[in-house]
C-alpha cells in the first residue's frame, strides 16, 4: 500500500516524495516555486514542537511551519 | 544612444546584488537572507567602449506575484523590454533554480546568459556542474563564477557585450508537458490569438500562467477578451482538471520539475557523499526551541554590550574634544552673536550628536554582521512561534531586526512579507524600534544619569520599545487590521563567514547617513533652537520663542513630570530623534547643567517618550510611500497616544515609588 502522509508527521531523517499539496493557488504557487512540487524528494532534517521544521529539498534547507507541512502530502520513502 | 539594459532577474539570495555590485563597482546591500533587495537597483558599467545599464532586481522564486518585490521583478522582466537578462543562478540548489530559468524560458525571453554562481561552495559540498555541457543543454550562455570572489566578472561581461551586440545565438528550452497539457496549451492560445494581447505577451506564458490561475495574468486577459470567454477558458481548464483528478498548477510542476531532473543530468554529478555540514550542526542549537531563545538572547546582550563597551570610550572621548574645541574657539570670536551661534548653537549642538557616531557605527557594524553570518532567517524561524501569539509572522522578525539600524529600510524590508495584511500591521508597529538615532538619545540620557547602571538602563528602554511593538502588533492585528494568518516558510541559507570588506563597506555606508543629517538636518535644526533660545530676550527670561512655544506644550508635559524644554526638544526631535539631544545641547550648553536641571526619574521618561512618540518624517513618508496617508497619519496619532500613557504611567509609578 502507498503510504500517503502529510510531511508533518514524518521524523527527522525520514524522506518522502510530494504527491499533492492542500490549499488555494496563492499557498500552493508559493511551494511550487520553492521546488516542492509533485516529484520532488523532501527530508527532514529536524523537527521542533514547538517550532518549525527544517526540511531539506534538492540541496536547500526551509524551515516551515506546522500548518504549511501538514498541508503538503508525501509518499513516505 | 540609448544604453543597453541588462537585467539581473534570480531566486533570492543567490548573489545577484552581489554580482551588480561588481559589474558596476557600486555599493548596493548584501546580505544573506532572502529579501534584501526590494526594490530594483540601477547602475552603469562599460566594456569594450559600449555602456551598459544594469537593472538588479528583487529575488523571486516564481514569476507568480506573491509579493510586492516579486511583482516588481515579474513586471520589469515583462515590460522593462532588457537587452539581456542575466539569470543569476545557486550552483549548490541548481534544480530549484532552474525552476525559474524555465519561466523566464517561457515568457519568451531569448537574450538571456545564466550567471551560474557560488561555484566555490557548490565545489566544497561535492556538486560538479560541466558549465558547457549545461550551457548545450540549456541552449543559452552559462558562465561559471564566484561573484564574492570576483571570479567570472570579466567573462559575464563579455557574454553581455557579445549578446547584446547580437553575435550570440541562442535556443532555450522549454518544457514540453503531457499531450493533455499541450492540448489545454493550445486551446487557450487559439481563444487569444487575433487580440491585442498576441503583440505584447509570448501565448503561451499567458496559457500556462492562466493554467496556473495567476491572479494577475487572469485580470490582464480579462479586460482584453472580456469575461465571457475567459469564462469558457476557465471552464475548460476545470474540465481536465476533472480529467486528471488534480489541479493544473500541481500537474505542471510536477512536470517541470521532473524535466528540469532529467535535464540536470546530462551536466551535474555529485562526487563524495553528503555529511553533516556545520549549517546544519548550527542550526540544531540555533533553531532549537530552547538553546535557540538561549542563544538568541546571548547574541543580543552581546550586540549590545559590544556596542556600549567600545562605543562609549569614544562617544566621551569626542565630547571633550568637541568642548574643548569650543572653549578654544569661544575667545577668538569677537562677535558676541556669531560666537554664541557657533560655539553653543552650531558646536553644543551638532556636536553632541556627532559624538554618538561610534555607537552608531558600532550598531550597524554589529547588524551586518548578523545579516552577513546568515543568523536573521534563523531568528525568524525560531521566532515564528512567539510572533504569532503577537499576530506577526516569524519573518516580520527581519525588518524589525533593521530596525535597530534605521526605520526606514525596516519600513520598505516589509515588502517580502507575502500577506498584505502581516505586512502593514510589521509596517504600522516598526517605528517603535529604537533606530540608530534613538541609541544616541538613549545613550546620552543613560550616560549623563545614571553613570555605571548606564547599560542596564538603556537595554530597559529598548526592552520597553520592543514590547509597546509587539503589544500593539496585538492590538491592531486585532481591532484595525484583522484577517487570517498565512503559512510559514524560509529559506535557511548556508552561514557564511562574513567577509570584512562588506561589513566594513556596509557599516560606513549607513552610519555615514548619519554623519550626514548631521551636517544638514541637525544643523539646520541647532541653528533654529539657538535662534529660538535667545531671541527676541535670551532664554531664561521666560520671554525667548522657545520659552513661549514650550510653554505652550508644558501642561501637558507636566502630566509625564516634564516641562517646556522637553515639549521644545520633542517638538525638534519629530525631523530627527538627534535633535532631542541637540536641543538639550544648545539650552543648557553642558552636560553638567542638564544633570542638574532634571531628575534620573524625569530623565528615564524622556528616553522612554522621545523612543515611543512618533516617528521621524522620513519613516512617516516611507510608510505612506508604501501604503497610504491614511496608516501613515494613524501610526503617528497612535505613537502620540502610546508615548503619552506609557510616559504618564512610568512618571506616577516613579513618584509612587519615591524616585522623584
Ligand atoms: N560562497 C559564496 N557566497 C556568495 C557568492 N555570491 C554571493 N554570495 C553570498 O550570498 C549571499 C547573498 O548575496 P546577495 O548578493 O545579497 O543575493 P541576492 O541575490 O541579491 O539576494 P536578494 O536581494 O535577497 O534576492 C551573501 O551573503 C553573499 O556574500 C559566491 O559566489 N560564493
Ligand atoms: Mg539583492
Amino acid at each position: 500500500m502507498l503510504m500517503i502522509v502529510p510531511l508533518s508527521s514524518l521524523k527527522p531523517g525520514e524522506r518522502g516524495i510530494v504527491v499533492n499539496l492542500q490549499g488555494g493557488p496563492g499557498f500552493r504557487n508559493r511551494v511550487l516555486g520553492m521546488g516542492i512540487a509533485p516529484g520532488a524528494v523532501v527530508q527532514v532534517v529536524e523537527a521542533y514542537n514547538p517550532g518549525p521544521m527544517v526540511i531539506s529539498v534538492s540541496g536547500t534547507r526551509f524551515a516551515v511551519g506546522r500548518g504549511m507541512a501538514s498541508r503538503i502530502l508525501v509518499r513516505k520513502l | 544612444m540609448a544604453m543597453k539594459v541588462v537585467a539581473l532577474a534570480g531566486n533570492p539570495n543567490v548573489g545577484k546584488t552581489t554580482v551588480f555590485n561588481s559589474l558596476t563597482g557600486m555599493r548596493q546591500h548584501v546580505g544573506n537572507w532572502p529579501g534584501v533587495t526590494v526594490e530594483k537597483k540601477e547602475g552603469v558599467f562599460e566594456y569594450k567602449g559600449e555602456k551598459f545599464l544594469v537593472v538588479d532586481l528583487p529575488g523571486t522564486y516564481s514569476l507568480t506575484a506573491h509579493s510586492i518585490d516579486e511583482l516588481v521583478a515579474r513586471n520589469f522582466l515583462l515590460n522593462g523590454n532588457p537587452d539581456v537578462v542575466v539569470n543569476v543562478v545557486d550552483a549548490t540548489s541548481l534544480l530549484r533554480n532552474l525552476l525559474l530559468t524555465m519561466e523566464i524560458f517561457e515568457m519568451g525571453l531569448k537574450n538571456v546568459v545564466i550567471a551560474l554562481n557560488k561555484i566555490d561552495l557548490a565545489e566544497k559540498k561535492g556538486i560538479r556542474i560541466d558549465p558547457l555541457k549545461m550551457s548545450k543543454a540549456l541552449g543559452v550562455p552559462v558562465v561559471a563564477m564566484s561573484a564574492k570572489e570576483g571570479i567570472g566578472i570579466e567573462e559575464l561581461k563579455d557574454k553581455i557585450y557579445e549578446m547584446a551586440q547580437g553575435r550570440i545565438k541562442t535556443n532555450p528550452v522549454v518544457p514540453r508537458y503531457d499531450p493533455e497539457v499541450e492540448r489545454e496549451i493550445e486551446h487557450i492560445t487559439n481563444s487569444l490569438k487575433g487580440t491585442k494581447l498576441e503583440r505584447r505577451y509570448p501565448l503561451r506564458w499567458l496559457a500556462i500562467k492562466l493554467l496556473q490561475r495567476d491572479d494577475e495574468v487572469m485580470k490582464l486577459v480579462l479586460r482584453h477578451i472580456g469575461e465571457e470567454r475567459l469564462r469558457e477558458i476557465m471552464t475548460h481548464i476545470g474540465e481536465a482538471e476533472a480529467r486528471y483528478g488534480r489541479a493544473m498548477d500541481l500537474i505542471i510542476a510536477s512536470q517541470k520539475y521532473e524535466f528540469i531532473d532529467r535535464l540536470t543530468h546530462e551536466f551535474m554529478s555529485y562526487v563524495g557523499k553528503e555529511k553533516e555540514s556545520l549549517t546544519d550542526q548550527l542550526d540544531r542549537i540555533l533553531i532549537h526551541p530552547v538553546y535557540g531563545f538561549i542563544a538568541l538572547a546571548m547574541v543580543f546582550y552581546a550586540v549590545f554590550k559590544f556596542i556600549f563597551a567600545l562605543g562609549l570610550p569614544l562617544q566621551e572621548w569626542l565630547d571633550g574634544l568637541f568642548a574643548s574645541f569650543g572653549e578654544w574657539l569661544a575667545p577668538q570670536i569677537a562677535n558676541e552673536t556669531l560666537r554664541g551661534l557657533l560655539v553653543d548653537g552650531i558646536i553644543g549642538g551638532v556636536g553632541s550628536v556627532l559624538s554618538f557616531f561610534p555607537l552608531v557605527f558600532l550598531l550597524f557594524f554589529a547588524l551586518s554582521i548578523l545579516e552577513d553570518v546568515g543568523y536573521m532567517a534563523r531568528v525568524a524561524a525560531l521566532m515564528e512561534g512567539i510572533m504569532r501569539k503577537f499576530g506577526l509572522p516569524g519573518k516580520s522578525v527581519i525588518p524589525l531586526v533593521l530596525g535597530l539600524g534605521c526605520n526606514v529600510p525596516a519600513v520598505m524590508a516589509t515588502r517580502t512579507l507575502e500577506d498584505e495584511r502581516e505586512r502593514l500591521v510589521t509596517m504600522l508597529v516598526s517605528p517603535f524600534i529604537p533606530c540608530s538615532a534613538r541609541l544616541s538619545v538613549i545613550s546620552f540620557l543613560a550616560g549623563a544619569f545614571f553613570g555605571s547602571n548606564h547599560s542596564i538602563v538603556a537595554l530597559s528602554v529598548y526592552l520597553i520599545a520592543i514590547l509597546v511593538a509587539l503589544l500593539s502588533a496585538w492590538l491592531v492585528g486585532r481591532f484595525v487590521v484583522k484577517g487570517e494568518e498565512s503559512p510559514f516558510v524560509i529559506e535557511l541559507p548556508e552561514y557564511l563567514i562574513p567577509s570584512w570588506k562588506t561589513v566594513v563597506t556596509h557599516s560606513w555606508e549607513r552610519s555615514k547617513e548619519f554623519v550626514k543629517k548631521a551636517g544638514t538636518i541637525i544643523l539646520l535644526g541647532a541653528i533654529a533652537i539657538w535662534y529660538l533660545s535667545n531671541y527676541p530676550v535670551e532664554i531664561g527670561s521666560g520671554k525667548s520663542y522657545a520659552e513661549k512655544l514650550g510653554y505652550l506644550f508644558e501642561p501637558y508635559m507636566r502630566l509625564m513630570g516634564l516641562d517646556w524644554k522637553a515639549a521644545v526638544s520633542l517638538l525638534f526631535g519629530i525631523i530627527a530623534k538627534e535633535n532631542v539631544i541637540s536641543t538639550y545641547g544648545v539650552i543648557y550648553g553642558t552636560t553638567e547643567a542638564i544633570k542638574n536641571a532634571m531628575t534620573p526619574l524625569q530623565a528615564y521618561v524622556l528616553a522612554v517618550v522621545t523612543t515611543l512618540y512618533i516617528p521621524c518624517i522620513a519613516t512617516i513618508g516611507a510608510i505612506r510611500a508604501e501604503s497610504n496617508w491614511k496608516w501613515a497619519l494613524f501610526t503617528t496619532a497612535y505613537m502620540i497616544a502610546v508615548a503619552s500613557i506609557v510616559g504618564i504611567l512610568i512618571w506616577h509609578a516613579g513618584v509612587a515609588l519615591g524616585l522623584a
